[in-house]
């Protein structure tokens, strides 16, 4: 009986023991952070320069390094450490859990280490991340595996950077998504697409027109924008990967503000097609499924955005005198209008996960990002500062993209879908940039 | 060989065709209004040339040089009086409707020209809804044209929205100048 008793305790001292060590395991692989919670506190890491394993591009051992770093302050997860503070010469430093000292890296304050090799051969490069839990001292998930062209680096460190959200946060990162927007080219405006660090700018249309509206298919294979080029607003799709772009909508008038539905197989543009203004469903084609007849009188109707489930549509109405934004259910063909506060709302973005539709508002501050539930509750201005137009949310529903000129010339900017994080995508852009949108994940293109 | 002689003579006809086909687009669509050159006068061959291009006057009633200043001065005039809008809005006020009273009397003196009305508006506020706008403040004076009675003119619209500044500066001044329909001609 004594016996029992005592092994009894000795057996639940274990299972604490375990459970214990189990919980610290798991927080150590998966931590579920709820960024938008105002109370969240970053977490400190520290990404010392990756390791060369043979003596060619030893330079990118910094570079790497720098746009990881990048990468995860980004995040809004991960606040890096200034690598001035590293105590090790890090191409001296070992790569596994018995090399490192991770009582130096405690006490700098880190709660986790990045520790990167990478290997180049000839126009080939092999990249090896791993990922330590500095408190608990040891690997978090297994090591992660990388290996291209020398010059698919950046992809690869994109990779990195969204395998380490997965393993801490349990959903992967942003990094291997791309913006598309408008920016001036001296008197043209012409489509842009860059990453979401802004790194990589690439110039996608040379039409030396007025090109906007880019948006992207739900596949990340395709943009739809607005050109000038025949001397009229008509809607245009580029296969991005090659570039090769054809005209969709060609109606006389204006043919503007293209959005995919969810699934790729239509679009909902706005035309002025027999003068009055409506919208339209079209297919891959161009030709028209339905108009949804939203138009009311000569209203304008305009700046169509899909719920994520593909069902209704968000737009914006100027039907009561100035634009509001309104919901219309296709199944039903009832339309409601969602925003009654300001005279000037416009640009909806529906979120990802259906609970908010993003907007831009005019207030006292003059224009800013402002979120509303799609029941018409707890709208909220997210930007205060005025010049704040076309957001879009990023795929994870976790950020918003903008263009904002509220430092003169309009350039994109990215927050956290609370309101906080605020930076400039671009350091020094070549141009006013607007009408961003954000891409799906581009994983395995 | 043989063969090859046979196609020649083909694809030279199609190369004709394809030739004059194009011509024939470029006569009947008004060049791009983006940022090339403006349309219009521009397209009206050398001054004076009442013989070379004769026809093209003729079209237009115009048989003497005399004739042929006096559309000038008027097309210039058609096309430098632009019509203003209020913020936001695309109605016609009154002023705006006395000077489309002066566009119709031209287009009923020279109803072959053709009209191309650029709806366009004030920086402020997003880039699309004032595409929306700028179309509807371009219709709102085509409409007004061809309700007239004045005759059936050929007309279209387009809307540059705030892409094309034609007085720049955030301030009031500025900002009425953009609210406005501009009127470009060819013939």
């Amino acid at each position: 009986m004594f016996v029992t008793r005592r092994r009894f305790v000795f057996l639940c001292c274990c299972l604490l023991f375990w459970a214990a060590v189990a919980v610290r395991g798991a927080s150590a692989q998966t931590i579920y952070l709820d960024i938008t919670n105002p109370n969240f506190q970053k977490i400190p890491i520290a990404v010392p320069d990756f390791k060369y394993m043979s003596p060619e591009q030893t330079q990118l051992a910094h570079t790497m390094a720098d746009l990881l770093t990048r990468d995860l302050n980004i995040s809004g997860v991960f606040q890096c450490l200034d690598p001035k503070s590293f105590l090790e010469d890090p191409q001296k430093m070992g790569l596994h859990a018995s090399q490192i000292n991770f009582q130096n890296w405690k006490q700098l304050g880190a709660d986790f280490l990045v520790r990167s090799s990478y290997q180049v051969q000839g126009n080939s490069i092999t990249l090896k991340g791993r990922l330590f839990d500095a408190t608990a001292g040891k690997l978090v998930g297994t090591p992660k595996g990388y290996e291209g062209d020398l010059g698919a680096w950046p992809d690869m460190v994109h990779a990195f950077a969204d395998d380490i959200m997965q393993m801490v946060t349990g959903q992967p990162g942003m990094f291997n998504t791309k913006i598309a927007y408008d920016q001036r080219v001296g008197s043209s405006k012409e489509i842009f697409e860059c990453d979401i660090d802004g790194y990589d700018p690439v110039q996608l249309t040379h039409d030396r027109s007025i090109d906007l509206s880019p948006v992207w298919s739900p596949d990340g294979r395709k943009i739809a924008y607005v050109s000038y080029r025949s001397g009229s607003p008509k809607i245009y799709v580029m296969d991005v990967a090659t570039r090769a772009t054809r005209m969709l909508c060609g109606y006389p008038g204006m043919n503007i503000t293209p959005a995919w539905r969810p699934g790729g197989k239509e679009l909902a543009v706005a035309l002025s097609k027999g003068g009055s203004q409506d919208l339209y469903l079209v297919d891959l084609s161009g030709k028209i499924v339905r108009k949804l007849g939203v138009g009311f009188g000569s209203s304008i109707s305009v700046s169509p955005n899909w719920s994520p489930d593909g069902e209704k549509l968000a737009y914006v109405s100027n039907e009561s005198g100035n634009p509001q934004i309104y919901i219309y259910d296709l199944a039903t063909g009832q339309k409601t209008r969602l925003t009654y506060s300001g005279k000037y709302n416009t640009s909806p973005a529906w979120s990802p996960k259906g609970d908010w539709i993003a907007y831009c508002g005019q207030d006292g501050g003059g224009f800013n990002i402002y979120v509303i539930h799609p029941d018409g509750s707890d709208s909220h201005a997210l930007t205060h500062g005025g010049g704040n137009v076309a957001p879009r949310w990023s795929p994870d529903g976790r950020m918003i993209v903008y263009s904002s000129s509220n430092g003169g010339m309009p350039v994109l900017r990215i927050m956290f879908a609370n309101g906080t994080g605020d930076w400039q995508v671009m350091p020094h852009p070549g141009g006013s940039q607007g009408l961003p949108d954000w891409s799906p994940p581009m994983n395995g293109q | 060989m043989k063969r090859r002689r046979g196609i020649y003579p083909l694809l030279m006809l199609f190369a004709v065709v394809a030739m004059t086909a194009c011509s024939c687009t470029k006569k009947t669509v008004p060049p791009p209004p983006g940022y090339g050159p403006e349309t219009g006068s521009g397209q009206a061959g050398s001054p004076g040339a009442m013989e070379g291009a004769g026809n093209r006057w003729r079209a237009l009633g115009i048989t003497t040089q005399a004739q042929k200043a006096r559309f000038l001065e008027r097309a210039a005039a058609f096309q430098n009086e632009d019509v203003y809008f209020d913020f936001n809005t695309y109605t016609l006020s009154d002023a705006a409707k006395k000077i489309l009273a002066k566009k119709i009397a031209f287009l009923q003196r020279y109803p072959s020209v053709r009209v191309t009305i650029q709806g366009n508006c004030d920086n402020r506020g997003t880039e699309e809804y004032n595409l929306a706008l700028g179309q509807k403040r371009a219709d709102a004076a085509k409409e007004y044209i061809l309700n007239s009675g004045g005759g059936n003119f050929n007309v279209n619209t387009v809307s540059f929205g705030k892409e094309r500044p034609v007085a720049f500066g955030n301030n009031p001044a500025a900002w009425a100048k953009n609210r406005h329909d501009h009127f470009v001609l060819s013939y």
